[in-house]
């Protein structure tokens, strides 16, 4: 999406060959996908072009803490946090419109994904006679990572992972992005109001 | 033997059931009597085995620890309850393709419980086991609070649903503890065996059978528990039908019925089925008799036959056994014929009030006809089955007929008897009378004729009782067959027959018939005496005590305990650790029980020098925290608390502890930071004085008693640390990382438990929203302005706290009439 409303790789002066391009110093897309409103205090572009930068990597290293979490630090818990933090900080430097241009799924689709992960992780070992939560590995050669260890209870992880987020993505919205709605609403209702219940309504705050 | 696997089948057609209405409309219903009719019919197939005396049986091994086993046998007690539960079922399911529309609202879902239902009636008459017989009888119950509220819009039948719920499956509870007593004291949960060897000379044995006799009282609805089966008329009248006349409502008489064999003997047994027997068949049968509306009626008289089967379940004789069998199969079949024929008339007509109906009779004959050859049947009338069922019981209670019971109480029986069958007579002509009659005073309304299948259920079970009256020897091997452990030797059975010569009982039947005609010829004289008596207590008077009782507890006790004072709550939390195991610290301390390990060989001030520093920050922090007024700045010192203790964490080389507290705390002062932003800036503080100095006091000693505990627990380590040889297993489980592995592995089933918290936690924050939202809603649409401002603008967090805490936000927000202050929203 351009930001001065006309794209900047269509020639818009193209007949008279003069020049470059208008608009062509303007980057080719924003740094958040969407108006920035800020959840609290003023627009901060530093903010903005931290969040983009380091989203992604923040992601990515959710996964890698996931991942890696059998042999080094890390884990499903860990992971998840992290991953829910690339959210609250998209969040933070965006505001609640931002927040949900982001998310993948819904917090309560991804509790239940993560709970069926879990139980499906728990309870598969009873349908070939094995205990509750038993776990198996499997090895395997891949040409270029070499030997490849699986784990069931890395699925089991990814579950755990899954639900961390839902329940931070829940509370963020629940306690940021819900209640600035409801701010926004409020505030909305005095505006609308004040012109017909001036006297009583306005006076005391005005 | 195929039993287990036809109750399965009950299962997979519920589930199959509501996708099939919606494609078929309401004669899907007769996909889902198929499990039904074959249960009927696969009980028939083996009815010449079981008469000879050969149970059929199976066994699923269910929880083996705890000697629960699905343990399925069918006797003869079992197989006449089949054939009422399957045969009658099957009928009444036909009729109800015909009776529901197919745009009835949630028709799927009745469908579907209906057959859950069937299924787990044929599973309480059939299995073998005490703890599968509750499992079943409690689905039962279930099953019928949701068809009871099937109209789940109207306040009446979620009250009926609700009050036949609390009271079947709370007696239910108790009849639970009498079969643990039970099982513990004949040593094992079959009841075959229970039965065949009753543990007679345990002082436990009267306990238990009390427990199990009131769990069953209140499922077969005796006085004084009576009360929910009038009720629980609002269900449809199929349900009615099925549920409150051939089938659940017999769970409690069968259940009597199955253990007397056993334990009729054993004090107060005979007592107990007998008085509460008597007394619901009069009470049912004198309240029967005033009812306006048929469906009232039929319950009342249901209630009745249930006190006249329990009596009949529990006595404990072989005649009284044989009649059992007689009464149980005709009440089953008259009386699902009655609760048809008057869905036929409700669905015709649009009404089932006597006052309103004439001239039906000449209108629908056949089912006149019908609902009249069930009527005669109920009021025991020759040549039918309740006319052969009442000789039958008549006869077991003649003084001296039997050894087992003492003359005069079988005298007293016997009137009690009489008496109830002449108002039973009464009623069940004023039933006919009420729903067909010509009546002068009432003008005939106009309705459409019934279509022929929608009769043929009634006629149907109508002349299935007409023809086992005329051939009771269809009935009689059952009825032999389950009588036959009761009999003593001396004298041959009593079979059940229409002709037994001139005997005492014959000329009973005659005066009752007498009786009973007189009563219904005066009806408006009993009308009256009815009227002048002086109202006794409504039996619901004592259920709605009980639930209001509780109520009002709940309430006073929330009231009392849950303040909504965080620091209160957190006050009162922290004196108890100090009241209980605090003052036990001290004493032991005190007493030298316990040395404070100063100076040993394992103390050490620190293991590495820069832990100093870090607890300086953690110290300095902390008092910080506390010394705060605003809130923000008191949020970042503990936080800064918190990362102070991660940083120990690492120094104490455990990364992942380190890792997940400081992301932890990274997303705790985020969201608490968003909270802030509707907070006040600064803490309300607290005034010196007193209270100030003994919150102060609490949290000091708090703190320092878990410090010390820490430190005197970390040394008084005894056995060697369990986690001794994790790391080899940890290798093993294909991971180097140990708390990984712990978590994911070792301890994975707490990790489960945990991530359960999680998630409900997560769906409690978003319908904590939620609260709040309607709250908000209704405050404005309640008190305008004022309330909308207050829970909008100010502080909504104590609002969802409050709201949580016993919904008294409204008061509050409604209450705190701040001016409005447009600049904090912006």
């Amino acid at each position: 999406m351009p930001v001065n409303g006309s794209r900047p790789d269509t020639p818009a002066d193209g007949p008279t060959g003069t020049g470059p391009p208008e608009g062509w110093e303007a980057p080719r897309e924003r740094w958040l996908s969407t108006v920035v409103r800020p959840a609290f205090g003023p627009r901060s572009v530093l903010l903005e072009v931290v969040a983009r930068l380091l989203i992604p990597a923040i992601l990515t290293f959710s996964v890698f803490l996931l991942v890696s979490g059998h042999d080094r630090p890390g884990g499903g818990f860990a992971g998840g946090l992290v991953a829910s933090m690339a959210y609250v900080l998209r969040y933070v430097a965006g505001g609640r419109h931002e927040l949900a241009a982001g998310l993948p799924l819904r917090p309560n689709t991804l509790l239940a994904v993560g709970m069926l992960l879990a139980c499906g992780t728990a309870g598969a070992p009873l349908l070939v006679g094995a205990p509750v939560l038993d776990a198996v590995q499997y090895k395997f050669t891949l040409p270029v990572f070499g030997e490849v260890k699986l784990l069931s209870a890395l699925i089991f992880e990814t579950g755990v992972f899954l639900i961390v987020v839902g329940l931070v993505l829940s509370v963020v919205a629940a306690l940021g992005a819900r209640m600035e709605a409801e701010e926004q609403e409020a505030r909305e209702e005095r505006a609308g109001r004040r012109p017909r219940g001036g006297a009583t309504a306005g006076g005391g705050g005005a | 033997m195929l039993l287990p696997f036809i109750i399965a089948i009950h299962a997979a057609v519920a589930v199959l059931v509501p996708p099939l209405i919606r494609v078929m409309g309401s004669r899907a219903f007769l996909v889902a009597s198929l499990p039904l009719a074959l249960s009927a019919v696969w009980a028939l197939v083996q009815a010449p085995a079981v008469l000879a005396g050969r149970p059929a049986t199976a066994s699923v091994a269910w929880v083996p620890a705890l000697d629960i086993t699905l343990d399925f046998r069918l006797d003869a007690l079992a197989l006449a309850m089949v054939l009422l539960v399957s045969g009658v079922g099957a009928v009444i399911f036909c009729y109800s393709a015909a009776y529901f529309h197919s745009d009835e609202r949630a028709l799927g879902r009745l469908a579907a419980v209906l057959v859950v239902f069937a299924g787990s009636m044929l599973g309480v008459v059939t299995t073998d086991n005490l703890f599968a017989l509750y499992v079943f009888w409690e689905l039962t119950s279930v099953s019928s609070f949701l068809l009871v509220g099937h109209d789940d819009r109207k306040e009446n039948a979620r009250r009926a649903a609700t009050q036949a719920l609390v009271t079947t499956a709370g007696f239910g509870l108790l009849m639970l503890i009498g079969f643990i007593i039970l099982g513990q004291i004949g040593g094992t949960y079959q009841i075959s065996a229970l039965v065949a060897d009753p543990p007679v000379d345990d002082p436990w044995l009267p306990v238990a059978l009390v427990l199990i006799l009131a769990g069953a009282f209140a499922k077969s609805a005796q006085v004084p528990l009576h009360y929910w089966l009038p009720e629980a008329m609002v269900a449809p009248t199929p349900v009615s039908g099925y549920l409150h006349a051939a089938a659940m409502v017999k769970g409690g008489v069968y259940l009597v019925a199955r253990l007397a064999p056993g334990f009729a003997d054993v004090d107060p047994w005979r007592a107990l089925v007998l008085g509460f027997g008597l007394a619901t068949m009069l009470v049912g049968g004198w309240r029967a008799l005033r009812q306006d509306d048929l469906k009232l009626l039929l319950a009342y008289g249901t209630v009745s036959q249930l006190g006249f089967l329990t009596v009949l379940a529990g006595a404990g004789t072989a005649t009284a056994a044989t009649a059992l069998i007689g009464v149980l199969l005709a009440h089953g079949l008259f009386k699902a014929t009655l609760f048809l024929t008057v869905g036929v008339i409700d669905h015709q007509t649009g009404t089932r009030l006597i006052s309103q109906l004439s001239g039906l009779g000449r209108r629908m004959p056949a089912l006149a006809v019908a609902a009249g050859a069930a009527a005669a049947s109920m009021a025991g009338l020759p040549p039918l089955l309740g006319f052969v069922g009442k000789e039958a019981a008549f006869e077991a209670f003649v003084p001296g007929h039997e050894a087992a019971l003492p003359p005069v109480a079988s005298g007293v029986v016997l009137t009690g008897l009489v008496a109830a069958s002449a108002l039973t007579f009464a009623y069940s002509a004023r039933f006919v009378w009420g729903a067909f009659a010509d009546k002068y005073t009432v003008s005939e309304r106009r309705f459409p004729r019934p279509s022929r299948a929608f009769v043929a259920a009634p006629v149907l079970l109508s002349a299935a009782g007409l023809v086992l009256g005329v051939l009771p020897v269809l009935v009689d091997p059952i009825a032999q067959a389950y009588a036959a452990p009761f009999l003593t030797g001396g004298h041959g059975g009593y079979h059940l027959a229409l002709w037994h010569g001139l005997t005492p009982p014959l000329a009973l039947s005659a005066l009752v018939v007498l009786a009973g005609a007189l009563l219904f010829w005066r009806r408006r004289w009993v009308a009256r005496v009815q009227n002048a008596m002086p109202r006794w207590p409504a039996a619901e008077l004592g259920y709605h005590l009980f639930v209001h009782t509780v109520y009002s507890t709940a309430l006073s006790v929330t009231r009392r305990t849950q303040s909504g004072s965080l620091p209160v709550y957190l006050g009162i939390i922290l004196a108890t650790l100090l009241a209980l195991p605090g003052v036990r610290l001290l004493l032991a301390v005190a007493g030298g029980d316990v040395a404070l390990p100063v100076g040993g060989p394992s103390f050490r001030w620190w293991d590495n020098p820069l832990e100093i520093v870090v607890a300086v920050i953690i110290v300095v922090t902390a008092v910080a925290t506390v010394r705060e007024h605003r809130r923000f700045p008191a949020l970042i010192l503990i936080s800064a608390t918190g990362f102070g203790i991660a940083g120990l964490f690492v120094l104490h080389g455990a990364p992942d502890l380190a890792l997940t507290l400081v992301l932890v705390e990274t997303l705790t002062t985020i969201i608490l930071v968003f909270v802030l932003r509707r907070l006040p800036a600064t803490f309300n503080v607290r005034p010196n004085g007193w209270g100030k100095r003994g919150t102060v006091a609490l949290c000091a000693a708090a703190g320092t008693f878990v410090a010390t505990s820490l430190w005197v627990m970390t040394d008084a380590r005894t056995a060697a640390p369990i986690s001794r040889g994790f790391a080899d297993l940890a290798e093993q489980a294909g991971g180097h990382n140990l708390v990984n592995v712990i978590l994911a592995d070792f301890r994975a089933l707490d990790t489960y438990g945990e991530i359960v918290v999680l998630a409900t936690s997560a769906v409690a924050v978003a319908s904590l929203v939620l609260l709040n939202r309607r709250d908000r809603a209704a405050g404005a649409g309640d008190t305008g302005d004022t309330a909308d401002e207050a829970a909008g603008g100010s502080d909504p967090v104590p609002a969802q706290a409050g709201a949580l805490a016993g919904g008294t936000t409204r008061s509050d927000s409604g209450g705190t009439s701040e001016p409005p202050r447009p600049e904090e929203g912006g």
